[in-house]
């Protein structure tokens, strides 16, 4: 393990660069960058149906390529999934991650993009409906994680 | 496009899992409003990428010369029910769909699951738009009794 990155790169690298990816995008190959829709060319494939935007297998394979080369340089290691694998017992845990990502999943999918498609790409671009979009991600998940932090007693 | 979308998105997946959102604690701070981190990048990332796009706009075309569309959308009330089912996911698991990669390459394998969830999701969210499993209720005739 190289340690030629940080184990946190501060914010003011990895904002601009994650910016300036999605304005490559669009002036390399005129489209807008996004994460849940490359998962869902994927489940396309998973099912044998035609793949409508092949760019974004290509993308998403790139992006699984990036993230372990940044592991590799030196990103810092986690383990466990933090304060959740902490005080759930295992088979809890893997049932509350399932749910979470069937969630993400089901919402992205019905909202039109995630916090890459609507949160960066479309903001970005002034688009209201990300605006709308963006904002009800962050204040659903402000209020959840805070009413589950208060439910727990200040465990989660 | 297939390389210029595998190249840029060799510099996202790089740069999401530099910035540590792959770890849980990350994210969490954040949306206990404990940490400004992920705040200050989203921020950032906005910033740069709108700057970006104004000038591309100006241009009006890709690098090879194509006529580009950068589009926006007015809102739609789906985006807010998604985005509101999105985000108790987003709040439990402080995480989403690309973050789940940089984590998983970070050494959080139950990403992973969480990742299984979201093909899972995607796919039921497609079955609900095709109406399947839709409950139809039909009248039924009542027939005269004697």
């Amino acid at each position: 393990m190289l340690h030629a990155i940080p184990d946190q790169l501060p914010w003011w690298v990895a904002g601009p660069g994650v910016g300036l990816c999605v304005v490559a995008l669009y002036a390399l190959a005129n489209a807008k960058l996004g994460v849940s829709g490359g998962w869902l060319q994927l489940l396309f494939v998973a099912e044998r149906r035609p793949v409508t935007e092949p760019w974004r297998l290509w993308f998403t394979g790139g992006l699984v390529a990036g993230a372990f080369l940044a592991a590799g340089l030196g990103a810092g290691r986690v383990s466990g999934y933090g304060a959740l694998s902490r005080h759930l017992p295992v088979p809890l845990l893997a049932l509350v991650l399932l749910a979470v990502g069937v969630l993400i999943g089901y919402g992205a999918r019905w909202a039109g993009g995630c916090t890459s498609g609507h949160g960066i790409s479309g903001c970005s671009a002034g688009s209201p409906e990300s605006f709308a979009a963006t904002a009800t991600f962050f204040l659903v998940a402000i209020v959840v994680t805070v009413l589950v932090h208060l439910l727990s007693g200040g465990a989660v | 496009m297939r390389w210029s979308a595998l190249a840029v998105g060799i510099v996202f997946g790089f740069f999401l899992t530099g910035s540590g959102l792959g770890n849980y604690h990350t994210i969490h701070q954040g949306l206990l409003l404990r940490d400004p981190y992920i705040y200050l990048m989203m921020a950032a990332t906005i910033v740069t990428a709108a700057t970006g796009i104004a000038a591309l706009r100006r241009r009006g075309r890709t690098v090879f010369g194509e006529p580009l569309v950068i589009p926006r959308h007015p809102v739609r009330r789906q985006a807010v029910y998604g985005g509101a089912v999105f985000g108790v996911g987003f709040g439990i698991g402080a995480t989403c769909p690309g973050i789940t990669v940089a984590a998983i390459a970070t050494g959080a394998w139950w990403g992973g699951l969480v990742l299984l969830g979201i093909l899972g999701g995607l796919w039921l969210r497609g079955r609900a738009e095709r109406g399947v499993g839709k409950v139809t209720i039909r009248r039924t005739r009542r027939v005269p009794t004697p």
